[in-house]
């Protein structure tokens, strides 16, 4: 063979074999997927906003979630207000205590009460700043022969009876109204925000550890290990989570966050342990693991280095579904009255709350409820989405 | 195969005496007995109370007479509600919750299934859209806020039903709705996610090429396969909804046995939190046991003899 018979390759023909793209490691790729999953990416966002209002939303209100006011208690989130005065507005909450707020909806002052006729429904209010006397005349409706299509009348010094409300504005003072010791709602739904995604968080987090330590080991021994580790989780499996929960609450003793956790954290790592076990099993005869056996590598070593690794787009998109289920079951056990207690406060015991007044204030339900379902639908979004991009097998059509 | 559900069987048996003996030793560690109050009871009488029930026996012996009462089905006298034995609350009670909970697991099947076929059927379309975006709302909204908001609407605002207990036929609808909704929008997600999979099979396409009704070969092909994961979700959930939910059961005011759920453990009334949890445990158990067994009547390809091992 002589050397004529070869030939240079040329310029051109050299660089289509260069490549030139760079090549993409697996979270980069997943991070190009994520991005194009419309949905996924308005979960993130959802899930960055929760996360900012829970961190920094307490932190910038002038109020904190235990400061109270018995006088501004259970004010809408909409205030119907009354112009008395040029530049005086009132509002009348449900129990009739008369309060001054600004043109803008600021709550300023309560206007002290002078003298009540509860048998005319009359009652007497005295500004003594202003130096103003308001009667607030509730019969309509309430005393046979005064039909009106309002409910009160105010009246000034004695003067013209005024029915028609001035304006609906929005309540500058608490923007979620405030709720039945005069707590803004609005600081305590984004305060209940730290407890519940703290619990849902470290409560995740342990059952990630405990679930991914038992299934991996339980796969890889395999045998007997195996079965009975595995038997010991159908076993847990098949307790009324629920009981264990308020078992565990109350054996604890203190009704504070530590409990919420260790309570959820001890009980739900089940499910996590199972997918682990499963990944394991089926990586665990492929030819790398016998590789690095055989290179002697240690056990240790094999599943932190070489099983979880490649595990990890499974436990990831089961961590991102875990804590919106970890919020949910929280905001369940706090609803039934065994949350964090006063006046600490999660979304749930928020809800429980409300539910006393719900007929006549029915917003303060509905903020925490708000806040729960826009966390679950957020982390559900973001679920899927994680699924489609860390693991494409499973992409649904 | 036989031998099989023999074996399943006595090992669900196992199962169950041992969450047994789990509940009962957890629940005695427990700080506090069921005679504990605020102001404190006589000696005397605490003493006579713990000998009338036993408490004064070693933890052992009471163990084991409490198991080989419910050996008899006999769950003892209740500690907080005097007079009534467990098996009497548990009798007034079950009945009750079972049947709203039964209510809900038809609901579920014979909505969600059809409702999620249907989706998947028609995939991307408007009524697929729909159906999604409700099934999503019904997986983020707690049953809690549901019911409330139930009680707030349909029966507060606009008066249709009555808000609380169980007098009047529509006064299901509430409860039903609020234990049903979360699962009914979970399986018809489900049904519709494994049904798309389904469809994509070679042997859907087989079956099409061979000239088989439309009707035929979703009811009689897909469904089957694509009905394994809804049998598999829907056995325990069965069984959680049959024995009810406190917070729905609180909500709506039904006499049913989901309150003791959290009562009996906070008066430690230690009979009741024993019957509850065998109670549920019990029923658990079986469900899942007859899921196994539904499983080789959808499905032929499951070995019994393999997965036993």
């Amino acid at each position: 063979m002589n050397a004529e018979k070869f030939e240079f390759v040329s310029s051109g023909e050299r660089s289509d074999q260069e490549i030139l793209r760079k090549s993409l490691t697996y979270w980069q790729d997943a991070w190009r997927r994520l991005k194009n999953h419309k949905l996924a990416m308005v979960g993130l966002a959802g899930v960055i906003l929760i996360l900012f209002f829970a961190v920094f939303g307490p932190m910038l209100s002038r109020f904190s979630y235990s400061d109270q006011n018995l006088d501004f208690s259970n004010t809408p989130p909409r205030l119907k207000i009354y112009q008395l005065a040029d530049d005086y507005y009132v509002f009348l909450t449900r129990d009739y205590k008369l309060l001054r707020v600004s043109g803008k909806g600021e709550i300023l002052y309560r206007i002290p009460i002078e003298h009540k006729d509860p048998v005319k429904k009359i009652y007497t209010f005295k500004d003594e700043k202003q130096n103003m006397l308001i009667a607030l005349d509730f019969s309509y409706n309430i005393l046979p022969g005064k039909k009106a299509d309002y409910d009160y009348t105010f009246s000034v010094n004695g003067g013209p009876e005024i029915a028609a409300h001035h304006k609906k504005v929005f309540n500058r003072t608490y923007p979620f109204g405030s709720d039945v010791v005069g707590r803004s709602l609005f600081v305590r739904v984004m305060y209940g925000a730290r407890i519940s995604l703290t619990v849902a968080f470290v409560a995740s987090l342990v059952n990630l550890l405990v679930g991914v330590f038992y299934g991996s080991i339980a796969a890889y021994e395999g045998g007997k290990t195996d079965i009975v580790m595995m038997r010991f989780v159908d076993i847990l499996n098949s307790i009324p989570l629920l009981i264990y929960v308020i078992l565990i609450m109350v054996l604890v003793g203190n009704r504070g966050l530590w409990t919420m956790i260790i309570a959820l954290g001890s009980v739900y790592w089940v499910q996590m342990a199972r997918l682990v076990r499963g990944q394991v099993l089926s990586l665990k005869e492929q030819e790398f693991i016998l590789a690095a056996r055989a290179l002697g590598v240690s056990k240790h070593h094999i599943i932190s280095r070489h099983l979880i690794p490649n595990a990890i787009g499974p436990i990831i998109i089961s961590m991102t579904m875990m804590i919106p289920s970890a919020v949910f079951t929280e905001s369940f056990i706090s609803f039934i009255g065994l949350g964090v207690s006063a006046p600490m406060a999660s979304w749930g015991t928020l809800a429980n709350d409300a539910l006393s007044g719900l007929l006549s204030y029915p917003y303060q339900l509905f903020f925490p409820s708000m806040a729960i379902a826009f966390t679950m639908l957020s982390f559900n979004f973001l679920g899927d989405g994680l699924r489609d991009a860390l693991d494409p097998r499973l992409r649904k059509g | 195969m036989k031998n099989y559900f023999l074996k399943r069987f006595i090992y669900s048996l196992l199962t169950i005496i041992l969450i047994a003996t789990v509940t009962f030793f957890m629940m005695h560690s427990i700080p506090g007995g069921p005679f504990t109050r605020e102001k404190p009871v006589p000696p005397e009488i605490l003493k006579a109370l713990n000998e009338k029930y036993h408490l004064d026996d070693p933890l052992i012996i009471q163990y084991f007479d409490y198991m080989k009462g419910l050996f008899t089905f006999d769950m003892g006298p209740s500690f907080s509600k005097i007079g009534t034995s467990v098996n009497d609350l548990i009798k007034a009670g079950f009945p009750i919750t079972a049947f709203v909970g039964f209510l809900a697991v038809l609901l579920i099947i014979i909505l969600g299934v059809p409702v999620g076929i249907i989706s998947a059927l028609r995939q991307n379309r408007p009524i697929d859209y729909f159906v999604m975006f409700m099934a999503t709302l019904g997986v983020t909204i707690p049953s809690f806020v549901l019911a409330t908001l139930y009680i707030y609407f349909i029966a507060g605002k606009l008066d249709l039903v009555p808000p609380f207990g169980l007098s009047t036929p529509v006064s299901y609808i509430g409860p039903v709705l609020a234990l049903s909704g979360y699962s009914l929008s979970f399986v018809a997600r489900l049904t519709r996610s494994s049904m798309l999979e389904v469809l994509r099979q070679d042997y859907i396409r087989t079956a099409r090429a061979n000239g088989l009704k439309e009707l035929s070969v979703i009811g009689k092909h897909a469904m089957k396969n694509a009905l394994i994961p809804v049998v598999t979700y829907l056995g325990p959930t069965i069984a959680a909804l049959m024995t009810g939910s406190f917070v729905v059961e609180r909500i709506f005011a039904i006499p049913g046995i989901g309150r003791y759920f959290v009562e009996s453990v906070s008066n430690r009334d230690y009979t009741v939190i024993m019957g509850v949890t065998v109670l549920y445990a019990a029923f658990y158990v079986m469900m899942i046991l007859l899921v196994d067994i539904l499983y080789a009547v959808i499905d032929p390809r499951i070995k019994f003899e393999k997965e036993s091992n």
